[in-house]
């Protein structure tokens, strides 16, 4: 049996003395594509900031990779990007900059980066498809673009478990593709996704199962039905009829 | 020339280049984070402080630097909590630490013109003792600011981000509103304490005109403040003025300058850079470079599922058969 990278129980959260989880369970496995589904205010988005640590919880227990939250230190481990309509501060800073930022749960203080650093945050960027953009400053960007610069950062560290929060919400269909392609090939090397979405779009065959939230209850956990598109849109003539050899083993 | 032949002067402008390096370099981080009004408030605060030296005669760059240490520490507390009231209760600790501070200056007997010398910095009363404390403080904030430039790059973007990496968020924030605090008091004896703030900004605003990185914005802003805390000193030599107007009128006239050069720029790159994306994670089609082999289901490459055939994932690709060749998928 595969071990669970995210488990959580019984949990339940209050945002300023107001319920919004009341007794969730939600449980992801390795190699597992998970997303949550829910209206505004169903507290999917409420559901990932505590499972990541960044909303205390009430009750209930939170483990990644079988440690409890409390005690969880290998932030490595986890790739989380959150909901952002833009990727930039208050000072100028590159792609490569903010990519770079991703690296840093693998870093030790006052050293400088290691040759591996640098080709993890460079393969980040490859990933999403920036190579070319890498040394411009992310403020320049389209919305697409600088999601996907936040997508990069959380892949810098190489990690076993991406967190994505409504990654596709106000994104060009372009970025949303490239977005899908650099998913897929996250999830080819075995590792596991758990996201929010608003809605499907391009990553639906992509997704193992899908959780609905309402009213902060889980409503349905299962599989969902897919439409008949291949991940980047209706089939067209690169997608090879071929036999499907290695089928079920990612699945 | 010979205002290098007073010693006064020679400290002067030792405590300038400090500040006009140190300044600078917490501000990108306090512009980075959007708090660039937090150093006008910590010199409020500091000002009492020095108040209280001048009450008790101990070395007001001691007091100050304690007091302001100690409001940096409550705002950055104040700002942590979230309150909705924050803002108001940020406001209260900024003016009772100028109120405080005339008012404890006026029981110890100074006079406003004391005061103003802490408030607007003074080429003449940089003393040896002075010098020592403010060089030590400056090289701590400016090896802290480079040191840990990663770090505090990380939290001052992206918070939330910092916090998921692991980071110890809470401990960089308060590290940079300390920095911002000791810088305060480094900056106090030249620019002074109303208008430090504009030494931590303008030289950041005036950098980010012409720069696209962080680092080369960081670098250039510890330039571009101490050019002009140089020539401020020296001009308060010839012209009898407070320095630290003179510092900061220069760096505003370098940012006016500046702005034009940075809009257009601003402009040439947009021309250049319109469309530069990676094809293959577009949607286009992408042939591989030359293969060694062909991928099959024994070439030790795992296989992945995509729609109606089969991709191999090699070295971070995922490669598609096409034809005689393969695409990037």
């Amino acid at each position: 049996m595969r071990s669970a990278v995210v488990d959580v129980r019984g949990l339940r959260v209050d945002l300023d003395d107001r319920p919004v989880l009341h007794g969730v369970d939600l449980q992801v496995v390795e190699g597992e594509v998970v997303t949550l589904l829910g209206a505004n205010g169903s507290g999917k988005s409420t559901l990932v900031r505590t499972v990541v640590g960044l909303v205390p919880s009430v009750a209930g227990e939170v483990r990644l990779f079988g440690t409890p939250l409390r005690s969880f230190h290998d932030w490595w481990r986890v790739g989380y990007v959150p909901q952002r309509t833009t990727a930039a501060g208050g000072v100028p800073a590159t792609v490569r900059e903010v990519v770079a930022a991703g690296r840093l749960a693998r870093r030790k203080l006052f050293r400088p980066a290691r040759k591996a650093d640098r080709a993890a945050v460079d393969h980040a960027i490859e990933l999403v498809g920036l190579s070319d953009q890498a040394n411009r400053s992310v403020a320049n960007l389209s919305g697409g673009q600088q999601q996907r610069v936040l997508i990069a950062r959380a892949a810098a560290s190489e990690p076993d478990l991406m967190v994505l929060d409504e990654p596709n919400a106000g994104v060009d269909k372009r970025s949303q593709e490239a977005f899908a392609r650099a998913l897929r090939t996250f999830v080819a090397s075995g590792r596991t996704v758990l996201l929010v979405l608003h809605e499907m779009g391009p990553l639906a065959p992509l997704v193992d199962r899908g959780v609905v939230l309402d009213g902060g209850h889980v409503v349905h956990d299962g599989p969902l039905p897919t439409p008949s598109m291949t991940l980047t849109g209706p089939p067209d003539h690169h997608d090879d009829h071929r036999e499907d050899y290695g089928a079920g083993l990612f699945g | 020339m010979s205002f290098l032949d007073y010693d006064f002067m020679q400290r002067a402008l030792i405590a300038a280049v400090l500040t006009g390096l140190a300044a600078p370099a917490v501000g990108t981080y306090l512009v980075q984070r959007r708090l660039a009004l937090l150093g006008d408030g910590l010199g409020h605060v500091a000002l009492t402080g020095v108040a209280i030296g001048l009450l008790t005669g101990w070395a007001p760059v001691w007091t100050s630097v304690a007091v302001a240490i100690l409001g940096a520490l409550a705002i950055d507390y104040v700002r942590a909590k979230g309150r909705a009231s924050a803002d108001v209760a940020l406001a209260m600790l900024f003016y009772g630490g100028i109120a405080g501070g005339v008012l404890i200056t006026g029981l110890a007997g100074s006079t406003a013109a004391t005061l103003n010398t802490y408030l607007f910095g003074s080429i003449t009363t940089v003393s040896q003792d002075d010098l020592w404390v403010v060089a030590v403080l400056a090289a701590v904030v400016i090896a802290l600011a480079v040191g840990l430039a990663p770090q505090l790059f990380a939290v001052c973007q992206d918070e939330e981000f910092a916090r998921v990496s692991g980071l110890p968020v809470r401990l960089y924030s308060m590290l940079i509103a300390v920095m911002a605090a000791v810088t305060v008091t480094v900056a106090m004896r030249t620019v002074g304490l109303l208008l430090v703030s504009a030494l931590m900004v303008v030289p950041v605003a005036t950098a980010q005109q012409l720069t696209r990185s962080f680092r080369t914005t960081f670098a250039l802003a510890m330039v571009l403040g101490v050019v002009p805390s140089l020539g401020g000193v020296v001009f308060s030599y010839y012209v009898d003025v407070a320095p630290g107007a003179s510092i900061v009128v220069g760096s505003l006239i370098g940012f006016v300058l500046a702005w034009p050069a940075g809009s257009l720029l601003r402009r040439r790159r947009a021309r250049r850079s319109v469309n530069g994306e990676d094809p293959r994670v577009t949607g286009a089609h992408v042939p591989t470079e030359r293969h060694p082999h062909q991928h099959d289901p024994e070439c030790g490459h795992p296989t992945v599922e995509h729609g109606d055939h089969t991709d191999y994932l090699h070295d971070g690709h995922l490669h598609a058969a096409h034809d005689r060749h393969y695409d990037e998928h």
